[in-house]
């Protein structure tokens, strides 16, 4: 869910890094830098512990360390997938925006019609990437108190003293829910590759590696 | 019939500190077909996009049929093809039927399947450029064009790009266009092309047309000193 929201607001900040407005590129790059120059941990735990404090409203029952969480994780993830998405959109020729404009398309409709579905196709692997580092990460809302999978092995093992059961079980959660995404990555890269022998040639799935703890 | 259509009135056009365009004047009648060359750099290219408005020239006007154009008016050919890599030839060739001209999808596709015929290439139709050969990508383009129904076409060095073998096809649709009454202006080192089809030549150096003349003449009494170095060279 966190990532819906960041591929969203990903997709935002990298538009208006493009914006003709000045006002608008500088926003989305000090967003881009204050997310990514400071640990996604203190981020975390500054959502959940200090906002409340210098925001009353945020003090209120309706604000639920999930809640804290999925505010957090979206942001900070936002910020990395606006720079996969601005590299997305560099990636298409630009020879092609100009055979838009001279048939009379708009900014949008090329944007739409053409530069936007290309880009996907170049997005898709690193985002995978994103996907799974932000299924790991999750395991840092424990410090915030949600009862995300590891703490709750965590818990299980500290009662019962099989930690190799525990543990191992948990392993294979996580294993589960990585290979989920990576199948329906790859279904997705087949479908946004552009030529009719794509119904011949089936796409081999893309190994995804996370092995960034931030 | 030689009422002037497509005209350039004293275009300028910098990038920064560089002048590219100092001062370009010239018009093309109706059915008029105008090549124009030149050493890389004297602002050939440039001419051309201010001609289909992808470039806003800093002074002078361009103007068709006395007005600005509007969208799809000029038609425009590039070096590099340029089509729409995540399209089909079908659907590179109906996008600015549905989307500009907003053309029902079943008008937009009969309109654009006549074109690809037109070309020579109603059987590749349903491939994506990427399995098409460079003059196969170039004849969808040239189509792509087309189907706006333009008042006059351009084209940039549109067979630069292609192997050797593949040069011909595309000139042959050309050369068809230009039978039947087309105006355009071809930016092109094709000098057999530019003797057979052109209506005249024109050399430009440095930002300007320094001679214009029918081809029969440009060749065999050029009046440039500097036009003579350059054909000496291209040929």
């Amino acid at each position: 869910m966190s990532l819906a929201v960041a591929v969203v607001l990903g997709f935002l900040l990298a538009l208006g890094r493009m914006s003709r407005r000045r006002s608008v590129r500088s926003f989305c790059a000090t967003y881009n830098w204050l997310f990514r120059a400071t640990p996604t941990l203190l981020q975390l735990i500054f959502i959940w512990d200090a906002l409340p404090q210098l925001w009353p409203v945020f003090a209120g029952s309706w604000f639920t360390p999930f809640l804290a969480a999925f505010i957090a994780l979206s942001l900070n993830e936002a910020a990395y997938m606006a720079e996969i998405v601005r590299a997305g959109l560099l990636s298409v020729d630009p020879g092609q925006e100009l055979a838009g404009r001279a048939l009379g398309m708009s900014r949008r409709q090329i944007l739409r019609r053409v530069v936007v579905p290309q880009a996907v196709r170049v997005i898709i692997p690193p985002t995978g990437n994103e996907f799974i580092t932000l299924l790991k990460l999750t395991s840092l809302a424990s410090v915030i108190s949600v009862h995300e999978l590891l703490t709750a092995a965590n818990q299980l093992a500290a009662v019962r003293f099989q930690f190799a059961e525990v543990y191992a079980a948990a392993l294979v959660y996580y294993l589960v829910l990585v290979s989920l995404l990576m199948l329906v990555q790859s279904r997705l890269e087949a479908r946004f590759t552009w030529s009719s022998a794509r119904r011949r040639r089936r796409v081999a799935p893309v190994p995804s590696v996370a092995h960034d703890a931030r | 019939m030689s009422e002037a259509i497509l005209r350039a009135d004293g275009v300028h056009k910098q990038y920064g500190e560089l002048e590219v365009l100092r001062g370009v004047t010239f018009e093309v009648a109706r059915g008029e077909v105008k090549v124009i060359i030149g050493p890389s750099g004297s602002g050939k290219s440039t001419l051309l996009r201010c001609l289909a408005l992808l470039e806003e020239p800093e002074a002078g006007e361009v103007s068709l049929e006395g007005r600005r154009p509007a969208a799809g008016e000029v038609g425009m050919v590039f070096q590099r093809f340029n089509l729409f890599q995540n399209m089909t030839a079908l659907a590179n060739v109906m996008v600015g039927l549905t989307d500009v001209r907003r053309l029902s999808k079943r008008e937009a596709r009969d309109q654009a399947t006549e074109f690809l015929e037109r070309v020579g290439l109603r059987d590749k139709a349903e491939q994506y450029p990427d399995e098409l050969s460079g003059g196969q990508q170039q004849r969808v383009a040239i189509a792509r064009a087309l189907v706006m129904r333009p008042k006059a076409m351009l084209f940039d060095e549109p067979t630069s790009a292609l192997d050797v073998e593949l040069v011909r096809e595309v000139l042959d649709v050309m050369e068809g266009l230009a039978r039947e009454g087309m105006t355009m202006v071809v930016v092109s080192h094709e000098l057999r092309f530019a003797h057979h089809v052109a209506s005249s030549i024109l050399m430009m150096d440095d930002g300007v047309v320094i001679e214009e003349a029918p081809p029969a003449e440009f060749f065999s009494a050029p009046k440039h000193e500097r036009t003579r170095r350059f054909l000496a060279l291209v040929e």
